[in-house]
């Protein structure tokens, strides 16, 4: 049974804003560096350090710890064994637990991706951590850190905070805040930790791990998403999206459909992006979906229903069957080629 | 393990989605006159458990932490096919967050002896998807999260789980006992048989244990949370100009605009 060390009595030695590093076969999910760059604001708010916690093999043959510091961070420890790779919530929460206990942060920040979430929910436990999932907002009030997150499907945003334990740790979706640039100039210090877990401690086993490259679609200007109201065709979508140099994006019912691949799902447990312009397409409106791209600056609707709630969540809106509408779009631009910047 | 294996399944009662809305008039959350279901993602999870049944024997028991009434969830377990129904109720718990929330239902589970237990992906109300890791590290077992499918090896006291994982799959065997967060719409839920429907609704009773029943009266309710809910806002909802064109090339007008 894990034992648990409960850290409310030492507040005041805790200090430091820690990224979780998220990466697969020396791959760094692109939420990392959107954490770093959040991670920077608050170090420098609180006086602190942001420090980046890798885990993985053979560390030292990829760049991840120099991209961490041209990132922001002021110190990356490093975790480096076999046992590491691929990612199991069952060594990692140890180490982790491990390095907690020995460094004492104030704040650590999570991607929300799967991986994330799976590790943010282990590593909580043992640490007695107060773990707010899913921020939107991450603010220091009066000294007090504050989390923002939506709840009830997003109808509400909830202010979490955690008066008593550390470290605070919260999780992000991945398009949540946007990564900063890399500054190769930065200064930084790597540390290489003690690693306190063995095979033979573990759990569970990897029996095979089949990964493609994984789409981005949130820095896209544009984004053309889909429904169940596609009825299993994207491929106006694609060209209308290629047309206007943008990315393809869907509901998550498309894509338990099989239509469109995980990596392009909109909402709650997706994506968040903040395009110029978001084309919804055979999309009803659910909240869940909305949460992922209420921050738009302008969203079309095309829907064959005229009480869709996407409607009165759009600026623009055509009652009309895609198939036929989002054709007519295409030939129009077709046509209009001055319309689309270069 | 030749009688099959101690199945839980954790369902959870939350306001039912569609009811809970924002009241277009005053801008605010309705969620007061919304019905209590049991969270959609643990139909998937009662599902699974229940197939997982099938395939290697042994007993389904539903487990929810909640208030009285949430009994009902158990019901819609049952309903389903769950052999048994546990509700962990006591004012004691009120107001935990995640950590004594996970901790309640891994003690429960170590108390109902399980090999496997499962939860559902999140929930539709709080929605963290942290309850089934915390009780996988309550109990020091193993988890598997976000499932899209299982494989059991009873000879080796292993489930081997199809994951969900960014740009792709893997495929993980973990020993027994496993806490399975099962992925939200990976199977097609069964629904209630008539028979077994009218048990669970009149004849079923389930056990009610407290907080003092699992030895955790200290370690459970709002004082021992770590997080806690400091204030709620209604999402402002986002100003849109609303308007519905009747030809497609006013729309396209409109994108050209943007662009
Ligand atoms: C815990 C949880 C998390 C979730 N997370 C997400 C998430 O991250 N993202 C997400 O998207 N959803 C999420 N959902 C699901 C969400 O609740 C909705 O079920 C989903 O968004 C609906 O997808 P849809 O709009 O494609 O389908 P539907 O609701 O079925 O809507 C299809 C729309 O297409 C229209 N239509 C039909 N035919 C045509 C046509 N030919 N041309 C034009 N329009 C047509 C219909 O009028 C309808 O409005 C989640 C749900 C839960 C419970
Ligand atoms: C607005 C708001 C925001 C909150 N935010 C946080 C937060 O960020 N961090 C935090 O630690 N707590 C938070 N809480 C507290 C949290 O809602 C409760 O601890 C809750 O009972 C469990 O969390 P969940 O609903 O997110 O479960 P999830 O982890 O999303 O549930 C996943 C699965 O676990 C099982 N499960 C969960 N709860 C139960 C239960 N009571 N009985 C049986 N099975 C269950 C179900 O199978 C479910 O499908 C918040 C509460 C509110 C009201």
């Amino acid at each position: 049974m894990a034992a648990t060390s409960d850290t409310s009595a030492d507040i005041e030695e805790h200090e430091d804003v820690w990224v979780f590093v998220e990466q697969h076969d020396g791959e760094v999910a692109n939420v990392t560096w959107e954490l770093l760059s959040k991670g920077r604001d608050l170090a420098d708010e609180r006086g602190e350090n942001l420090v980046a916690l890798v885990m993985g093999e053979n560390i030292d043959e990829t760049d991840i710890p120099e991209q961490c510091i041209a990132r922001g961070a002021d110190k990356v420890l490093i975790a480096d064994d076999p046992v590491f790779e691929p990612y199991r919530s069952d060594p990692y929460g140890e180490q982790f637990r491990h390095l907690v206990e020995t460094h004492k942060p104030a704040i650590a920040l999570i991607g929300g991706t799967h991986t994330g979430r799976d590790f943010a929910g282990r590593v909580a436990v043992p640490t007695h951590a107060g773990l707010t999932a899913d921020c939107t907002e991450l603010e220091m009030e009066d000294g007090r850190y504050e989390m923002r997150r939506p709840a009830f499907g997003g109808d509400a945003l909830a202010t979490i905070i955690c008066p008593e334990h550390r470290p605070q740790m919260s999780t992000v979706r991945p398009g949540v805040f946007p990564a900063a640039e890399p500054d190769a100039d930065r200064d930084g210090e790597i540390e290489e930790v003690e690693v306190v877990v063995d095979e033979a401690d573990t759990m569970t086993e990897v029996l095979e791990r089949e990964v493609g490259d994984v789409a981005d679609i949130t820095d896209a200007d544009v984004v053309v998403a889909g429904g169940m109201g596609a009825e299993g065709d994207f491929e106006p979508l694609w060209e209308l999206a290629d047309l206007l140099d943008g990315e393809v994006a869907a509901t998550r019912d498309a894509v338990e459909e099989g239509w469109i691949e995980p990596a392009r799902q909109v909402g709650q447990t997706g994506k968040t992006v903040r395009p110029k312009l978001y084309i919804a397409a055979g999309i009803s409106g659910a909240i869940q979906h909305l949460e992922g791209m209420d921050d738009s600056e302008t969203v079309i609707a095309i829907n064959t229903d005229p009480n869709a709630p996407i409607f009165d969540n759009a600026d623009y809106g055509i009652v009309g069957d895609l198939h036929e509408v989002i054709p007519e779009l295409i030939e129009y631009f077709q046509e209009n080629e001055e319309a689309i910047p270069a | 393990m030749t009688d099959g294996w101690n199945i839980v399944v954790c369902v959870k009662q939350v306001p039912d989605a569609d009811d809970v809305s924002i009241d277009p008039e005053t801008g605010r959350l309705n969620r007061s006159d919304a019905e209590a279901v049991m969270n959609a993602p643990d139909y998937n999870a009662v599902e699974a458990a229940l197939e997982l049944r099938d395939e290697v024997g042994g007993t389904v028991t539903a487990l929810s932490m909640g208030p009285p009434n949430a009994d009902a969830v158990l019901r819609v377990a049952v309903g389903m096919g769950a052999d048994d129904g546990v509700l962990l109720s006591d004012p004691a718990f009120g107001g935990s967050d995640t950590w004594p929330t996970s901790l309640a239902l891994a003690r429960a589970a170590e108390e109902l002896d399980a090999d496997v237990v499962f939860g559902g992906e999140e929930t539709t109300d709080s929605s963290t998807g942290q309850v089934p890791p915390g009780i996988a590290a309550h109990n020091g077992w193993a988890q598997l999260t976000y499932v899209e499918e299982l494989e059991s090896r009873p000879e080796e006291d292993k489930l081997v789980a199809k994951r969900d994982v960014e740009g792709g799959y893997e495929r993980v065997a973990a020993e027994l006992p496993v806490v399975v967060a099962m992925g939200f719409g990976e199977n097609d839920p069964r629904p209630a048989g008539l028979h077994r429907k009218i048990y669970a609704e009149t004849d079923f009773e389930p056990e009610t244990w407290t907080a003092e029943d699992l030895g955790i009266e200290d370690e459970v309710g709002l004082a021992v949370s770590p997080t806690q809910v400091g204030g709620m806002d209604t999402a402002d909802p986002v100003p849109r100009e609303q308007e519905v064109v009747d030809e497609t090339d006013e729309l396209a007008e409109q994108i050209a605009e943007v662009l």
